[in-house]
């Protein structure tokens, strides 16, 4: 049963990841006035980079992206989609919080072996943002289970399905959120870590073929994780996945829409707009949890 | 998509993934690079042939060489065109790669790019409109489906004279050779 | 005394006696100088406002068997009374064709650096005190300097260039 869930689960974040990526590209280049590549686009990339040849640079290049794709999927398995959730019994929210920082991590290493300068600055701002957007992400996660009374993901989808959704009792806390997911998801304005015009693409300068389609993945995978995230932590989760999908339609077209208008933020900006309005806003929410 | 189109694309997805996703390495070689950003912006949008510019050489399959080649970009072209992953393909912008163009009588210019990276096809003009650049890009759809875009392959059979040729024209290369060279015949 | 493009000239001509002093009709003024005296008076001008050194140029006259160095120099200070009468002022030294020497004027003007490197890659001139003297442009070894008028351009591209073998075909 674990296994037949998790592969389900691997294949529908795939697919909804792979149509959130096209859909991006293409509604990007309306807004540009322009017309854009096929929807299927991110798919013929991803078949382009499995046939291609790739130079390594070590035992712990390979290791490191492929520990960070795994680390993504990993994280996967304990986030439900609809009733699909093969590992619900272990953890919950506490277990995502420190699983989520496996995919920098594995980039990290890949980055040092790599010894190209640019590397290292993408991945050191990396970390900086990070750490600018695990404050108020902690804040946020301490209020929600507080609220709750409970760190499992099914029993908060629950509570929600019994009386409101997570964004009408704790509405603070949900801006919160929404303020900091293009942060934790690396779109604009904050991709300032894969910039190709100043640091040439940052980690992954050093990336050819099939590590190069492992990072794509990756992305997209963490993109689904953060947005699944927030469907089922403030709008209720759902009962099948089609209700699920339905939730992060809306979401992931307001991050999308923002993320094609702004220019990208220096490291320093990022850091401190992350440190400053979520976290009030996030430590606000926390107080009106616990007087309630 | 119809279904000839989608059962050809899963008998070879290979080919059908090197066709429509060609990425192009952004460096600008010479004067011809004035052409290539209204290529790739709103007017004439090159991305919905695939063809997205990248910042590394090791992500990138494609590479424009524009304008001319004078010695110390030579230098620069050979390092990034052997940094790039199989299978790669090569395309002369403009008429100086041709037969030396505008400076056919230049002291510090090279003339023909051929005798010192393989090339697949040439694009004549100077500079080409980015029309010019959607035939080419759509006349190399072609060569990759019938398998004549081979340049790579020559680069790897015949790189003893490539090498030296290299070695007449740059004086001494401070980068070994990419293919082992054995001294026979 | 209020300097004036009159007091200038009469200045000049009065410090340094035997150079020619010319004004020109288009707001230009031409010195021809000895090429010892360059950066004497290159220091005088300096000293007088004209603080930018804006390019150094070199001409092959082969006729007379000689080059021709040329200073431009103008002024930062675009409030300048002397320079808004004067407008730019043309230096103009002759060194002989066959032993091109001269002193380097970097401890003047620093930034006569990169010109003073390009003028010897590409004349074959050299310049005493140059700390850095090394190709700008250029990659190969040249016997005529390119930019000399007796260098056959033609002539050099057949013999480096086409004598360079076409790569053959394979043979399968």
């Amino acid at each position: 049963m674990v296994i037949l869930y998790g592969l389900g689960s691997i294949l529908i974040a795939f697919m909804v990841g792979i149509l959130f990526a096209g859909i991006s590209r293409k509604v990007k280049a309306r807004i540009h006035w322009r017309y854009g590549p096929p929807l299927y686009q991110p798919l013929i990339d991803i078949v382009k980079l499995f046939h291609q040849e790739s130079v390594s640079h070590g035992f712990i290049f390979d290791f490191g992206i492929f520990f960070s794709l795994t680390g993504a999927i990993v994280t996967l398995f304990f986030i439900p989609i609809g009733y699909i959730v093969p590992l619900h019994e272990s953890g919950g929210l506490l277990v995502v919080l420190y699983l989520m920082l496996i995919a920098p991590f594995g980039i990290a290493l890949s980055s040092v072996e790599a010894a190209n300068p640019n590397a290292s600055i993408g991945i050191s701002r990396k970390f900086i943002l990070a750490l600018g957007y695990e404050i108020p992400f902690l804040i946020i996660l301490l209020s929600v289970m507080t609220y709750y009374g409970t760190i499992s993901f099914v029993e908060i989808v629950e509570i929600q399905r019994e009386s409101t959704w997570g964004i009408i009792s704790m509405p603070i806390t949900g801006i919160a959120f929404l303020l900091i997911l293009p942060a934790m998801m690396g779109l604009k304005p904050f991709d300032l870590i894969g910039a190709p015009q100043e640091i040439s693409s940052g980690p992954e300068v050093e990336y050819g073929g099939i590590y190069l389609a492992m990072s794509k993945i990756q992305h997209i995978f963490l993109i689904f994780i953060n947005i699944a995230l927030f469907v089922s932590l403030f709008l209720g989760g759902g009962a099948e996945p089609l209700t699920f999908f339905l939730k992060m339609l809306p979401v992931f077209f307001i991050i999308l829409i923002m993320s094609t208008i702004y220019p990208r933020f220096r490291i320093e900006q990022a850091f401190r707009f992350c440190v400053r309005w979520p976290t009030i806003l996030a430590f606000l929410g926390l107080l009106l949890v616990v007087w309630r | 998509m119809d279904r000839e189109q989608v059962i050809k694309a899963l008998k070879d997805s290979g080919k059908w993934g090197h066709k429509y996703s060609l990425w192009a390495v952004y460096f600008c070689t010479g004067c011809g690079i004035i052409e290539i950003p209204p290529t790739i912006t709103s007017r004439w949008d090159a991305e919905r042939f695939g063809v997205i510019p990248v910042a590394s050489p090791r992500q990138a399959n494609l590479f424009l060489i524009t304008g001319y080649v004078s010695v110390k970009t030579l230098r620069a072209i050979i390092r990034t065109y052997e940094q790039m992953g199989e299978p790669k393909y090569t395309v002369g912008f403009g008429s100086c790669p041709i037969n030396g163009g505008m400076y056919w009588d230049s002291y510090n210019t090279i003339k023909k790019l051929d005798k010192y990276i393989p090339i697949d096809g040439w694009i004549a003009g100077c500079m080409p409109r980015p029309e010019a650049i959607f035939v080419a890009v759509t006349h190399l759809w072609t060569l990759i489906d019938k398998g004549m875009a081979t340049a790579y392959k020559k680069y790897r059979k015949q790189y003893k004279y490539y090498r030296k040729n290299q070695e007449m024209a740059l004086g001494k290369l401070e980068w070994p050779p990419l293919y082992p060279i054995n001294e026979d015949e | 005394m209020k300097m004036n493009k009159k007091n200038l000239i009469q200045q000049l001509e009065l410090t340094f006696a035997d150079n020619e002093v010319n004004t020109f009709e288009e707001n230009v003024i031409k010195i021809y100088a000895k090429k010892e005296q360059v950066k004497t008076i290159l220091r005088y001008l300096k000293d007088n406002g004209y603080n930018h050194l804006a390019l150094i140029s070199c001409v092959d006259w082969i006729k007379n068997k000689e080059f021709r160095l040329i200073y431009i120099l103008t002024s930062y200070n675009a409030n300048n009374e002397t320079y808004k009468e004067t407008g730019d002022i043309y230096l103009k030294a002759k060194i002989s064709r066959d032993n091109p020497e001269i002193e380097s004027v970097i401890s003047v003007f620093e930034n006569a650096e990169p010109y003073e490197r390009e003028i010897h890659e590409l004349f074959g001139v050299k310049f005493s005190g140059h700390p850095r003297l090394i190709p700008l442009f250029l990659e190969r070894d040249y016997e005529v300097p390119p930019f000399r008028k007796n260098f056959d351009t033609r002539k050099y591209v057949k013999d480096v260039f086409e004598s360079i073998p076409v790569i053959p075909e394979e043979e399968e």
